[in-house]
């Protein structure tokens, strides 16, 4: 995105110390800062618009929102993605008001301007009003983002030119993604279909929940896990062998235990399914990517893609205003699993972290108080605290990539997430943005490295 | 929903009457959260469904109700919903303290007689009203397709779809069962 897009505006640098431990909320609340954000972060961030496995044929497409924009990703007919503004170039009007389909037209219902599954205007209702020389329907297509790209099965977007690439935007990120993306032959498929919920709070509140919180997973949840699981309560965690992970406003904590979050999904042919692939796994990921997989955890892609590896629920935090989210709930499974282990999979997902789901019930609450309790001129200028853990960063890690600290009950991938988004709140340009970690990984595939020790030897 | 075909015979005043006593008292088991008492009102075998439904052109023959693989709110067995009430009983469910405020509207209540002579088809229209702490309301509104078996004198519930007339559910989470 050009800077003079952006409009000029105060710093934001006052508003989240990273150093001391503290966000301002008024980062959750305000107006000015929401539409800042939607120019310097969403207009410029690599952001999720589909999974392959949603629009697989020529002609499918699906609606979804980048920041608030919106926008038609639709697959052509050469195989590749291209994705547009939801908006014709005449008037502005929406051309497709589904949220899928398959389509060889795109038609707007005020003046009937057509355009092809790749955007381009084809034609008008009553073309010969236009005088040779009116307009040039070359140039007034719907509007292409500037760059599409994909890590295996999810496509992402980019409206910002100057933007870096995809891999590099996730850079060493890559290689946990494996854990959820790359577990076994064949990748990974959304079930069919899209559960969307409307939460009256900031977007980043549920972003950082997922990204590094599992502090609150054993107070908030303990209905739901006891719930799900015969009256047993959250699984304890083993601070010295866990960890927070922190790549450039990505993260995921985790445990290395292997079956918590699994244990939380209640079900146990699930459970048994990948005890049997682990050992496969094991060889595939490497024996440390292996154990965290199932293991008490969660993880975001900067800015709003979070999931649960092990629960299995993958999901979008679409921003509608400072005070308000529409949470894009999917089911992310293995395409080589048999269907029953993908039906289990499904109703798990939908009885813990559905709208109705034994978990969800709890967060939606909690996230709608911590903010429109800011409502309040006087709430919304203090400090929230997120010291937890911040002298305990591990350098060097043998294995683990990116920013890592010891003990998953931690603050530091809140305080990564907060670096990141302030790092692009001050950013000039996409270049501009610092790498808080330098990728060690460019270039080579990251299932390949059971970790950065492998990097000496080739891989595993 | 199915539309399954209508039986010949015409089912008794008697009959409507008593299925639609069931519907009601059900509504007001749940309004009072008196879960025990409402589970005692299902079949052992179950199927409580509300598929989430997207906006499709109508060209497109996408199954979204009948297709119970694709994402949906409920897609439970007796078990399933019984562990989702389990988190009720726990004692710290914390977002249902202080306590939800229910209403269930049930109205346009049809009666059709099956190809079983101990189960009946039963057509509603719900409207569930919440309310929590001060002021923390919205109202969800759709039609629901039945299936009830008769079992001693009452009757159980064996089947329920329901279609939830909303594309986004605006709400934070459905903690109510329609």
């Amino acid at each position: 995105m050009s800077t003079d897009l952006i409009k000029k505006t105060q710093g934001f640098d006052h508003l989240v110390n990273m150093n001391e431990g503290w966000v301002d909320r008024r980062v959750f609340c305000e107006q000015d800062i929401y539409e800042q954000e939607l120019y310097r972060i969403f207009a410029r961030s690599w952001l999720f618009v589909a999974h392959d496995s949603q629009i697989p044929n020529p002609g499918d497409f699906l609606t979804t929102s980048m920041g608030e924009d919106g926008v038609i990703v639709s697959r052509q007919k050469d195989g590749t993605v291209k994705v547009f503004l939801n908006s014709c170039p005449h008037r502005g009007n929406k051309v497709c008001f589904a949220d899928a389909g398959n389509a060889r037209r795109f038609t707007c219902n005020y003046h009937g301007w057509s355009f092809d599954s790749a955007g381009s205007l084809m034609g008008m209702h009553e073309e010969y009003c236009y005088d040779p020389g009116d307009i040039d329907k070359s140039t007034h297509g719907l509007k292409q983002v500037a760059h599409v790209d994909s890590y295996k099965g999810l496509i992402f977007a980019n409206f910002d030119p100057d933007a870096r690439s995809l891999e590099q935007w996730l850079g060493d990120f890559r290689w946990y993604l494996d854990i959820l993306l790359d577990n076994e032959d064949g990748g990974t498929e959304l079930i069919g279909g899209c559960i969307k919920s409307e939460i009256n709070a900031n977007w980043k509140l549920g972003v950082e929940n997922f990204i590094g919180d599992a502090y609150h997973a054993g107070w908030t949840h303990d209905s739901g896990t006891r719930a799900m699981n015969d009256g047993q309560p959250f699984p304890p965690i083993d601070m010295e062998n866990s960890f927070h992970a922190s790549i450039n406003g990505h993260g995921w904590e985790f445990g290395l235990e292997g079956v918590g979050d699994l244990f939380l999904l209640g079900r146990p042919k699930v459970i048994e399914y990948y005890e049997n692939i682990r050992p496969d796994m094991a060889r595939r990921l490497g024996e440390m990517r292996s154990k965290i997989f199932g293991s008490v955890a969660s993880a975001s892609i900067f800015p709003n893609v979070s999931f649960l590896p092990g629960i299995s629920t993958f999901r979008q935090w679409q921003p509608k205003g400072p005070w308000k989210f529409e949470l894009k709930t999917w089911v992310i499974v293995n395409k080589a699993m048999p269907d029953g282990i993908k039906d289990e999979i499904t109703k798990g997902v939908m009885q813990t972290f559905g709208p109705g789901g034994a978990f969800e019930m709890d967060d939606g609450e909690n996230w709608e108080n911590c903010t429109t309790v800011n409502r309040g001129v006087v709430t919304r200028q203090e400090r929230l605290h997120y010291r937890c853990g911040i002298n305990r960063q591990i350098n060097d890690h043998p294995v683990l990539p990116g920013l890592v600290y010891r003990g998953q009950y931690n603050d530091a991938n809140q305080r990564n997430f907060y670096q990141h988004w302030v790092d692009m709140m001050e950013a000039p340009t996409a270049s501009d943005i610092p790498y808080r970690w330098e990728p060690k990984f460019s270039g080579l595939e990251t299932r390949d490295f059971a970790g950065l020790d492998g990097l000496e030897n080739g891989g595993k | 929903m199915t539309n399954g075909p209508v039986h010949a015979e015409v089912p008794s005043i008697e009959l409507i009457m008593s299925l639609q006593q069931v519907l009601y008292k059900e509504a007001r088991l749940l309004d009072a959260e008196r879960y025990s008492e409402w589970v005692e009102m299902l079949a052992e075998d179950l199927h409580y469904f509300m598929p989430g439904i997207e906006t499709r052109y109508r060209r497109d023959k996408t199954d979204q109700v009948g297709d119970t693989t694709r994402m949906a709110y409920y897609n439970d067995n007796l078990d399933d919903l019984k562990k989702r009430l389990r988190r009720l009983e726990t004692g710290t469910a914390w977002s249902e303290d202080p306590a939800t405020r229910y209403t269930h509207l049930i109205t346009n209540v049809e009666v059709e007689l099956t190809d079983q002579d101990d189960q009946f088809r039963v057509y509603s229209n719900f409207l569930a009203y919440r309310n929590r702490n001060e002021r923390d309301q919205d109202t969800l509104i759709g039609n629901r397709e039945d299936i009830w078996r008769l079992k001693g004198s009452s009757y159980e519930l064996l089947k329920r779809t329901i279609i939830l007339k909303q594309n986004v559910l605006l709400s934070k989470n459905l903690n109510v069962y329609l």
